[in-house]
């Protein structure tokens, strides 16, 4: 009940930031400019349409979780406001969990509209509704999702600029590890290739919630890994939600 | 504003096509995309559209392969850019190899596109005049699934400019009997007649020059072959006629075009 009450005042708050809006509107506006870019092209417009859009989608979504979760908790600290907030009854996880699910409902809400601009450009093109680009839509916000745990663990601890360089490093590791994993099938056996193994545990796959070519191409996705992705997705960002919560216990507020 | 405008005006040196050296393997390429792989294919591909319709760089050709190789790297399932790419090739930069070297990346890529040996045939048989070529790019388009019924048309033809009237004659009776289109059926039966009416030919040319080897001039008419046992019996086309026999040239023709049956 608690965590539902502040995670609607965290969403009516970040609903109300003019940042969302103007992601939102470059986000529409680079979707739109697909159709302008496919006329440029030779063969498939529709191709070329279909991967901006996606590409659009999952960049603003990214933007949009990392700018705006980093400065979640930071901006009730730097406001002092989280004084109000602890002296109530409630646990500072529940405090968490809440600014986590009101942004997480704010980036819904935002995919949403960029998902129905882009859906309808893409139908009247086609003429017919393309389900699988639900598929890649999905897998787009399970990664915000997972960003925006990102986001809220350094922004327990550090300045919204610093965070937001976190985040994105995060951001690029999560999509560069896949050549880690090249490496590893190269690398001799040894405490070399061992050590990168673990690395390669530890750090994030964003590259399991990339589906976006396979849509595009119409190429069928084995059933077990739209399971897997998201248990992963799940996992990973229920493990950065406990850290940040482990984090936020240990701060002291004067 | 009218400082912009100044600024435009003012003419400034470039040189054609120096963006190329700014694409670096696409194999290192993918690295830095961040999963937006699919998305660069296409702005790479765009560009080149661009690139190759600006005549003023004289030797844009010299990187077509490696552009086209880079988009494959990055997005091997697009298939637009290896049509495009081999396009370009043969019709602007007149290399009909490097059209085939990019239509075949596009067939390793993508074995089950039919279109890439279908369309390398058919390079090769009209800028090379390359039947063999031809015919084994034909063979491997026709194994591939889905591909269209002209497959093992094209096929059966390359077969027949190579003279391999053997294959070229199974070829078409297997499509005579196996299509159901009236006007396919009509097409297949002319060619079964042409190739019948070469190989035909063929042997009582050799029969002719057998006759005139020993009797040191033409044969008067084509039954003479079978009086001196050169041949077994005057074969006749598919319609049942007998060949036209010119005595004077030793010219053997059918009586029938076989376009006009």
């Amino acid at each position: 009940m608690k965590i539902r009450a502040i995670a609607f005042n965290t969403f009516k708050e970040a609903i109300r930031d003019r940042i969302l809006y103007l992601l939102l509107f470059f986000a529409a506006a680079c979707i739109i400019f697909s159709r302008l870019l496919a006329l440029l092209t030779v063969g498939d417009r529709v191709k070329i349409i279909m991967d901006v859009g996606l590409a659009s989608l999952s960049l603003f979504g990214a933007m949009m979780a990392i700018l705006m979760g980093t400065g979640l908790v930071y901006k009730e600290i730097d406001k002092k406001t989280i004084y109000t907030l602890l002296s109530k009854p409630i646990h500072r996880y529940q405090f968490l969990l809440g600014k986590y699910f009101g942004l997480i409902l704010t980036l819904f809400i935002m995919l949403f509209f960029m998902s129905f601009i882009f859906l309808t450009l893409v139908f009247l093109h086609t003429f017919r509704i393309e389900w699988e680009l639900l598929i890649a839509i999905f897998y787009i916000f399970v990664e915000v999702c997972l960003l925006t745990a990102v986001a809220m663990l350094f922004s327990c601890f550090s300045t919204p600029i610093l965070s937001s360089i976190f985040s994105l490093s995060f951001y690029l590791i999560g999509h560069l590890s896949w050549g880690l994993e090249n490496s590893i099938d190269k690398m001799k056996p040894g405490i070399a290739k061992t050590l990168t193994q673990i690395l390669y545990a530890f750090i994030p796959d964003l590259e399991n919630f990339n589906f976006k070519t396979e849509v595009v191409h119409h190429l069928p996705i084995p059933s077990e890994i739209f399971l897997f992705s998201v248990l992963y997705g799940i996992f990973y960002s229920l493990f950065l939600l406990f850290l940040a919560i482990l984090v936020f216990r240990k701060r002291d507020f004067i | 504003m009218g400082l912009k405008v100044k600024i435009d005006k003012i003419s400034r040196k470039k040189i054609p096509g120096s963006s190329i050296i700014y694409i670096p393997s696409g194999k290192y390429l993918k690295f830095a995309t961040f999963g937006y792989s699919s998305l660069l294919a296409d702005l790479i591909y765009l560009w080149s559209i661009q690139y190759y319709s600006d005549y003023s760089v004289v030797d844009r050709f010299k990187y077509l392969d490696h552009i086209f190789s880079v988009i494959a790297e990055l997005d091997h399932r697009y298939l637009d850019p290896y049509q495009i790419g081999a396009l370009i090739a043969l019709y602007e930069a007149r290399d009909l190899d490097l059209a085939l070297k990019i239509l075949d990346r596009g067939l390793e890529k993508n074995p089950n596109q039919w279109i890439f040996p279908l369309e390398a045939g058919h390079y090769a048989q009209m800028a090379k005049k390359d039947y063999k070529l031809a015919q084994k790019y034909y063979k491997k388009a026709m194994e591939i699934k889905g591909a269209p019924p002209i497959t093992k048309r094209l096929y059966a033809n390359a077969s027949f400019k190579l003279t391999d009237y053997k294959t070229a004659f199974e070829t078409w009776q297997e499509i005579y009997k196996t299509t159901e289109e009236e006007r396919i059926k009509k097409i297949a039966s002319n060619h079964l007649f042409q190739v019948k009416a070469a190989i035909d030919i063929k042997t009582i040319f050799e029969a002719i020059e057998k006759f005139r080897e020993i009797y040191d001039r033409n044969p008067v008419d084509l039954s003479q072959l079978v009086k001196a046992g050169l041949l077994d019996s005057l074969p006749k086309d598919l319609d049942g006629q007998d060949y036209h026999y010119d005595s004077k040239t030793g010219e053997v023709k059918t009586q029938t075009i076989p376009w006009k049956r």
